[in-house]
């Protein structure tokens, strides 16, 4: 864990209401800085809100979302967000590089400095050999791959992921997700992560957030919280047959819905 | 690949057969026909009005008249457009006048046009702006709105300046509907042009061709209407080459 005692994220009371409609019940979870928090939850429980509110991109009704001391007020470069549908949030008009390019050019770093920080990037991710191809020309998990990249170029402290390998084949899904735990764990990034799948979050997180279907006012949204206490480094063989992993799979499992 | 050749002719079968019939009707049954000449006579106007250059003066007049226009109006209404698509309250105060100025037919400007400018480009040019700009207007307005949600808060999230987020993603964004007006406005702007010579300009290729009508000359006025013909296809065609390769430049699948 690290030294800092100020956590990177806090939830304070926060509830989200659109429309008239209660999204978000009064939430309060602390993420610690380096932590890799997996939120799980049926669909409609408000797993993807909470991390919009995580971003800045929802402003809650109630309570506040603070990142650092500060409190949340609107996105970001600080705190990355890779959305799911990767097709929608690349620009279909620039090649990779030029989709990384995108968030240099955003923070005002100098032309001549960017071939080396996309180099570095997209080595990072293993898409240095499709700089020059177009997001159109790529699988979906390439796709995704360079909007990690993006996000990873603008150097955030943070990254906010909604279901990002939710749309991703099975073989596909298990490679990228021991990329981004090896990433994670060299970069100490914190990570909020919202799956609607139970063992990619007990997989990569060092807790779960389980929150509950049906968001009622008064009532809060957290149903539980869990630590995982698998030692790392993970591997999808070992990693799922350790007795805690399948112990915290049978105590989540009716989280999502299934009775 | 001879096969091939010939099935590729076919699409050329009905106007030649056409022509034929056109040729041997001028020259017989319609021998004194004021409307109409036998292809062969127009075909050796055309060559007339190449070799006296005023095929390349009028085809010069018209287009560069039609492309001032086109340009002056394809620019403001974009630009106003996208102004209105992307702020609601601009689009709301803009409405009325909109929906008020854009069923205006263009060609009824062309006595104030000739008041303010006179004869010449710039009254021809203005009457086209003024008929491009609305179309324009609209359909970039449509085109800002349907800009991808995501792609705005992929803007939001990188913190783009409003310039960045205006040029780097509203606009590209907006490039294949941008191209399907620009077609358009192509096609509204030569019929403009070639209007506004007909009613009004003493230039150009409309112009022309109403001097062959009233000199009676059939042969002239049928060489003419060919060239319009001509030139309204190459400049369609040219629209699209540039519309493919600049899709291919960014990223479509071809």
């Amino acid at each position: 864990m690290s030294a800092d005692p100020t956590p990177a994220l806090q939830f304070e009371g926060v509830s989200i209401r659109l429309g008239g409609k209660e999204i978000l019940s009064p939430t309060t979870l602390d993420i610690r800085q380096g932590e890799f928090v997996c939120i799980i939850g049926p669909s409609g429980c408000g797993k993807t809100t909470l991390l919009r509110a995580a971003a800045g991109f929802v402003q809650p009704s109630a309570g506040a979302v603070r990142r650092g001391q500060e409190i949340v007020k609107g996105p970001s470069r600080e705190a990355a967000f890779v959305f799911q549908d990767y097709g929608r949030a690349l620009l279909p008009w620039r090649t990779v590089a030029g989709n990384v390019s995108l968030a240099l050019e955003a923070m005002g770093v100098p032309a001549a400095e960017r071939p080396v920080r996309i180099d570095k990037v997209l080595q990072t991710v293993g898409l240095s050999a499709h700089a020059d191809k177009f997001p159109l020309q790529l699988s979906g998990g390439m796709q995704q791959r360079a909007q990690i990249a993006r996000c990873l170029a603008q150097e955030p402290s943070m990254m906010m992921m909604d279901e990002p390998f939710g749309a991703l084949d099975a073989m596909t899904r298990e490679s990228l997700q021991d990329e981004l735990s090896r990433l994670v764990r060299d970069s100490g990034l914190t990570v909020l992560f919202v799956t609607h799948d139970l063992e990619e979050a007990i997989y990569l997180g060092d807790r779960v957030v389980a929150l509950r279907s049906n968001p009622t006012p008064g009532k809060p949204s957290v149903a539980a919280v869990v630590d995982v206490n698998i030692p790392g480094p993970r591997s999808q063989l070992s990693t799922k047959e350790h007795p805690e992993y399948l112990r915290l799979r049978r105590e989540l499992y009716h989280f999502l819905g299934h009775h | 690949m001879a096969r091939v050749n010939l099935k590729s002719l076919r699409g050329a079968v009905v106007p030649v057969v056409l022509l034929a019939v056109l040729e041997w009707y001028a020259r017989g049954p319609g021998k004194n026909s004021d409307a109409l000449a036998p292809p062969t006579e127009a075909a050796a106007s055309l060559v007339g009005a190449v070799g006296d250059g005023s095929l390349l003066q009028a085809s010069f007049f018209t287009l560069g008249s039609a492309a001032a226009g086109l340009a002056v109006g394809f620019v403001l209404g974009v630009l106003l457009g996208t102004w209105l698509g992307l702020s609601a309250r601009a689009g709301r105060w803009g409405f009325l006048t909109v929906e008020v100025m854009r069923p205006i037919p263009s060609v009824a400007l062309i006595p104030l046009a000739m008041l303010v400018y006179g004869f010449g480009v710039r009254m021809e040019a203005s009457v086209v702006a003024f008929a491009v700009f609305w179309p324009m207007l609209v359909l970039a307005q449509a085109a800002a709105r349907q800009v991808d949600l995501r792609l705005l808060e992929v803007a939001d999230a990188l913190r783009l300046s409003p310039a960045a987020r205006l040029f780097k993603i509203v606009l590209p964004a907006m490039v294949p509907r941008l191209f399907v007006a620009l077609r358009l406005g192509v096609a509204i702007a030569l019929v403009v042009a070639v209007t506004v010579e007909i009613a009004a300009n003493p230039h150009g290729l409309g112009y022309a061709i109403m001097l062959a009508q009233q000199s009676l000359d059939p042969a002239l006025m049928l060489a003419w209407l060919f060239w319009i013909a001509v030139l309204g296809y190459a400049v369609n065609a040219g629209a699209l080459w540039v519309q493919s390769r600049v899709a291919r430049a960014m990223g479509a699948s071809v």
